[in-house]
């Protein structure tokens, strides 16, 4: 039945389709008629039409309603277009190296204490950016402790943090876990039948692994790079923070120039304008992406379980060089944010005597924090189902089926993530008294399923990419619908990325600032809008308090999730 | 992961959502309120969009219900930058839907005026009010006095700079940070008026900028790097340093002898309002005296006389403040923004 010559052996056996055409149709596809996959198809459609191309349309229109580009190209456009491509390129190419890397090392070897250790890899999703710049300026800005310290003992500082290195930097640290995630999750789906046989005829554990393994897992880790270079597009708190000082200008901290400083006329028009520029980029970065992965590696699903690796002598060093660096990115600004969540204000002297509780109490008790915190949950485990819904149905469906319009879905549901959380919310806004959503939460869970979308998509096509499709066409023999295939075995097979791609979302949504703030109801609140009101309030340490009590409530869920997947 | 865990982890979400969709459902409606004072107006909903701290906001909302218990006050807070962006988007797809707009400086409001946006209301006893601060047309009245001046690091700095000209003294080479006039409206406002002052000027631009400051995003992370030393000088409003100088910061405020440029936090009301005259008892209440006597508890310079000044801040006849012409800064702030980021690259 199956077009392509995969033999039918019992193990791993590894494909390269290339050239084979992909389809698992194969005679069995009647021409022409429609069946349930293509009712799924236009479904999705329908949903991507309402909740991505419509607000996008919004933003295109008011881009398209005079032309401003003479003026952006007169401006620093040129300038921060070519800052944003390096820094979102050169910190998802950092990303993707630390996340696979890790993936490796806690997934795949038996590094000492790997299970704490992966938990806190983990927190700098959880830290929203904007606050981690601040504690990592407290680092290693101008002044910062380590600079500090550095200069006493060698009479110059270590490393300034502002500018286009620090920029890089802080996106490679706010990313990598998310890189971290689809990696492993594409790691869980590779068979060690490989490695062993390459180990039983002689190759080393290492090069086993740099020779198998990791070519293996390129397409997740080529899907894990789109997915943090788009998103690391739209990224404004890192780039504002640790880039403006030194003037390095990015496109998304550009748009907030236009708007803010009240130079131009018309800003809305100008940012939309930016905003369909940075759309320009992602889909070139989605061609690019696609005729990347054109040639393709699949492998049979193997029933035995993957075997850790015994690091050997190796074993003692990697864990202190693995630990030691994990801790340094993520326990100092911890601690940072730590300190300045028991001290009373900014520059009081850590001492017994001056540490105090009353930032946690305020933050924790205002009634702004807790509806936030309320809205927050609800709005982003809302956001996680239907993203982990939606995301799955898309992610299989334009990688288990042949469609012309499967680019053209995965491309819509991918153009989101590269523009900023303002320019979404604005094109929100223009739609949402005809929408009849204003001013209701509802809106800020379709922002937030746009914004989000792409990221369960990616995971989800992760390990799907590198699976053959024997197992649809069994089941397609023996009599099972186009559709039935898709649902029974596509979907189960896709199900843990798409739950861990959902708990990325939600862990994303729910210390969202930009999309919230503006499309929030007068007088409600998220937790994202409470760290920023505190922030702005001056109240920095209460401020710190409330991101502290996030992470830590998160990585307890975390946690949990980990003991129970277990 | 095994299927037992996928079904056991979705029936998880499922089941938190509901429960938690249930909270919000169950959160209860603003209380009724049910004191009888003074001449009141009927009940009313206004919208106030406002660039105000969230907990001063809330306490003026508070304290004018205790006058108008019958007007709700539903309050749209976001950064001078995000309002913008809302009410451009509002403006595309119809109305402002906003009757009150509290923020940013009266530039802000001179554009808003000019397209015929805001409906002229001249408060009730304007006459006790700094004049500077109340639009000429009515459009719109300052209700904080917001000069920017110099701070600094108690534990850092022992002789304070008390001009705008120390600052470009070489000792204060690469301690000092400033807000971008880029992302602060505040800002761009400064950096008009200092080029327009005649002692100052571009020269004295120009000699700051050797001076290598760190330009940081907005008000907000230049004190609290004063404040923690990171630079041990800055340019900031005066209100965030006398609140962190109340907090226990080692931090202080010099007020330059030249003058401070300030911003006046205008309120203003949208034409396209349907509260129009609870609109207006709210505006009257921000620059009432009772108004401006909470604005002192919150740190703010007042604009009327009869209220003092807040702790820790000289009384108003001490301070020199630079009131140029608005018209001129308007038409010279992009070129002086400009300028402004060649000397600092």
């Amino acid at each position: 039945m199956s077009p392509n010559p995969t033999p039918r052996v019992a193990g791993p056996v590894v494909t390269d389709r290339a050239r084979a055409p992909r389809s698992p149709r194969g005679s069995a596809r009647r021409a022409g008629r429609p069946d349930g996959v293509d009712a799924v198809r236009i479904a999705l459609w329908l949903v991507v039409a309402a909740v991505v191309l419509l607000p996008l349309g919004a933003i295109v229109w008011l881009a398209a309603s005079d032309n401003h580009l003479p003026l952006l190209l007169g401006g620093d456009i040129a300038e921060a277009g070519l800052n944003s491509l390096v820094s979102s390129v050169s910190s998802a190419i950092g990303a993707v190296v630390v996340g696979t890397a890790l993936a490796l090392l806690l997934d795949r070897t038996d590094l000492r204490g790997r299970r704490v250790l992966r938990l806190f890899a983990l927190t700098p999703l959880l830290v929203p950016p904007f606050v981690g710049a601040i504690a990592w300026i407290g680092i290693a800005g101008p002044t910062g402790s380590a600079n500090a310290l550095w200069t006493q003992w060698f009479g110059a500082p270590l490393w300034n943090i502002y500018g286009a290195d620090g920029v890089i930097f802080l996106l490679t640290v706010h990313s990598y876990p998310v890189a971290y995630i689809i990696v492993s999750a594409a790691l869980r789906r590779i068979p060690s039948d490989l490695e062993q046989a390459a180990r039983i005829s002689g190759a080393s554990a290492i090069r086993a692994v740099l020779t198998i393994t990791v070519p293996l897992l390129r397409p997740a880790i080529l899907s894990a790079f789109t997915l943090v270079a788009v998103g690391n597009l739209a990224d404004f708190g890192i780039p504002s923070i640790i880039g403006l000082p030194e003037r390095y200008v990015t496109l998304s901290t550009l748009i907030y120039r236009y708007i803010q400083s009240g130079t131009v006329e018309s800003p809305l028009e100008v940012i939309a304008t930016i905003g369909v520029v940075l759309l320009v980029v992602a889909a070139a970065a989605m061609v690019i992406d696609m005729l990347v992965s054109r040639s393709r590696w699949e492998l049979d699903a193997s029933a035995s379980s993957a075997q850790i690796l015994p690091l050997g002598v190796a074993r003692l060093p990697l864990t202190l060089v693995a630990w030691a660096g994990v801790l340094a990115i993520t326990l100092l600004p911890l601690s940072a944010l730590l300190t300045q969540s028991l001290l009373p204000a900014p520059g009081v002297p850590l001492a017994w005597e001056n540490l105090t509780l009353d930032n946690i109490v305020r933050a924790t008790t205002a009634p702004a924090t807790v509806t936030g915190a309320v809205n927050s949950v609800v709005l982003s485990v809302l956001a996680g189902i239907i993203c982990a819904v939606i995301g799955l149905a898309i992610g299989t469906l334009v990688t288990r089926t042949a469609a012309r319009s499967n680019t053209a879905l995965r491309t819509v549901a991918m153009l989101p993530q590269a523009i900023p959380g303002l320019v979404i919310a604005v094109g929100w806004l223009i739609i949402a008294p005809r929408i009849g959503l204003f001013n209701t939460p509802w809106l800020i869970l379709c922002a937030y399923v746009m914004a989000f979308v792409a990221i369960v998509v990616q995971s989800v096509s992760a390990p799907l990419r590198s699976t053959p499709m024997t197992a649809e066409e069994a089941a397609r023999i023996s009599g099972a619908s186009r559709l039935r295939a898709l649902f029974d075995i596509s979907w189960r097979m896709a199900l843990p990325a798409a739950i861990s791609g959902g708990t990325l979302v939600v862990l994303t949504a729910v210390r969202e600032l930009t999309i919230s703030v503006l499309l929030l109801a007068p007088g409600a609140q998220t937790l994202g809008v409470s760290i920023f009101s505190l922030q702005q309030a001056g109240a920095y340490n209460a401020a710190s308090a409330l991101s502290l009590i996030i992470t830590l409530v998160g990585l307890a869920g975390l946690g949990l999730a980990a003991r129970r997947a277990r | 992961m095994n299927r037992k865990h996928y079904v056991a982890t979705a029936a998880t979400f499922v089941a938190l959502g509901l429960v938690l969709t249930g909270c919000t459902a169950a959160e209860p409606a603003p209380a009724e309120d049910t004191a009888t004072t003074v001449t009141q107006l009927d009940a009313a909903t206004i919208t106030v969009y406002t660039s105000e701290p969230q907990e001063k906001i809330d306490a003026i909302v508070a304290a004018y219900n205790e006058e108008q218990p019958n007007v709700t006050v539903e309050v749209f807070r976001a950064g001078t930058g995000d309002l913008t962006a809302r009410i451009e988007a509002e403006r595309t797809s119809g109305d402002v839907q906003a009757d009150v707009l509290l923020a940013a400086d009266s530039a802000t409001f001179e554009a808003y005026a000019s397209d015929d946006l805001l409906l002229a209301y001249t408060p009730a006893d304007v006459e006790s009010l700094n004049q500077d601060v109340v639009d000429p047309e009515g459009f719109y009245t300052g209700t904080r006095i917001i000069p920017t001046v110099i701070a600094y690091n108690t534990t850092a700095i022992d002789t304070p700079p008390s001009s705008w000209h120390d600052l470009t003294d070489s000792e204060y080479a690469g301690k000092i940070t400033m807000p971008n006039p880029d992302v602060s409206g505040a800002a761009a406002y400064n950096a008009a008026v200092w080029m327009n002052t005649d002692d100052l000027g571009e020269a004295w631009l120009e000699d700051l900028a050797a001076n290598k400051p760190v330009i940081a995003d907005s008000n907000g992370p230049v004190s609290q790097a004063v404040a923690a030393g990171t630079q041990p000088v800055g340019i900031v409003v005066d209100y965030l340093v006398r609140e962190l100088k109340a907090a226990g910061s080692p931090i202080d405020v010099a007020y330059p002898t030249e003058g401070v440029p300030y911003v006046s936090q205008p309120v203003g009301i949208f034409a396209s309002t349907d509260a129009q005259e609870a609109s207006e008892s709210f505006v009257d209440f921000l620059v009432s005296e009772a108004g401006q006597t909470l604005a002192v508890e919150q740190s703010y310079l007042p604009v009327r006389s009869d209220v003092g000044t807040p702790d820790g801040a000289p009384s108003m006849d001490d301070i020199t403040i630079l009131s140029p012409d608005l018209d001129l800064i308007a038409d010279t702030k992009t070129a002086a923004v400009a300028r402004f980021n060649e000397l600092f690259q």
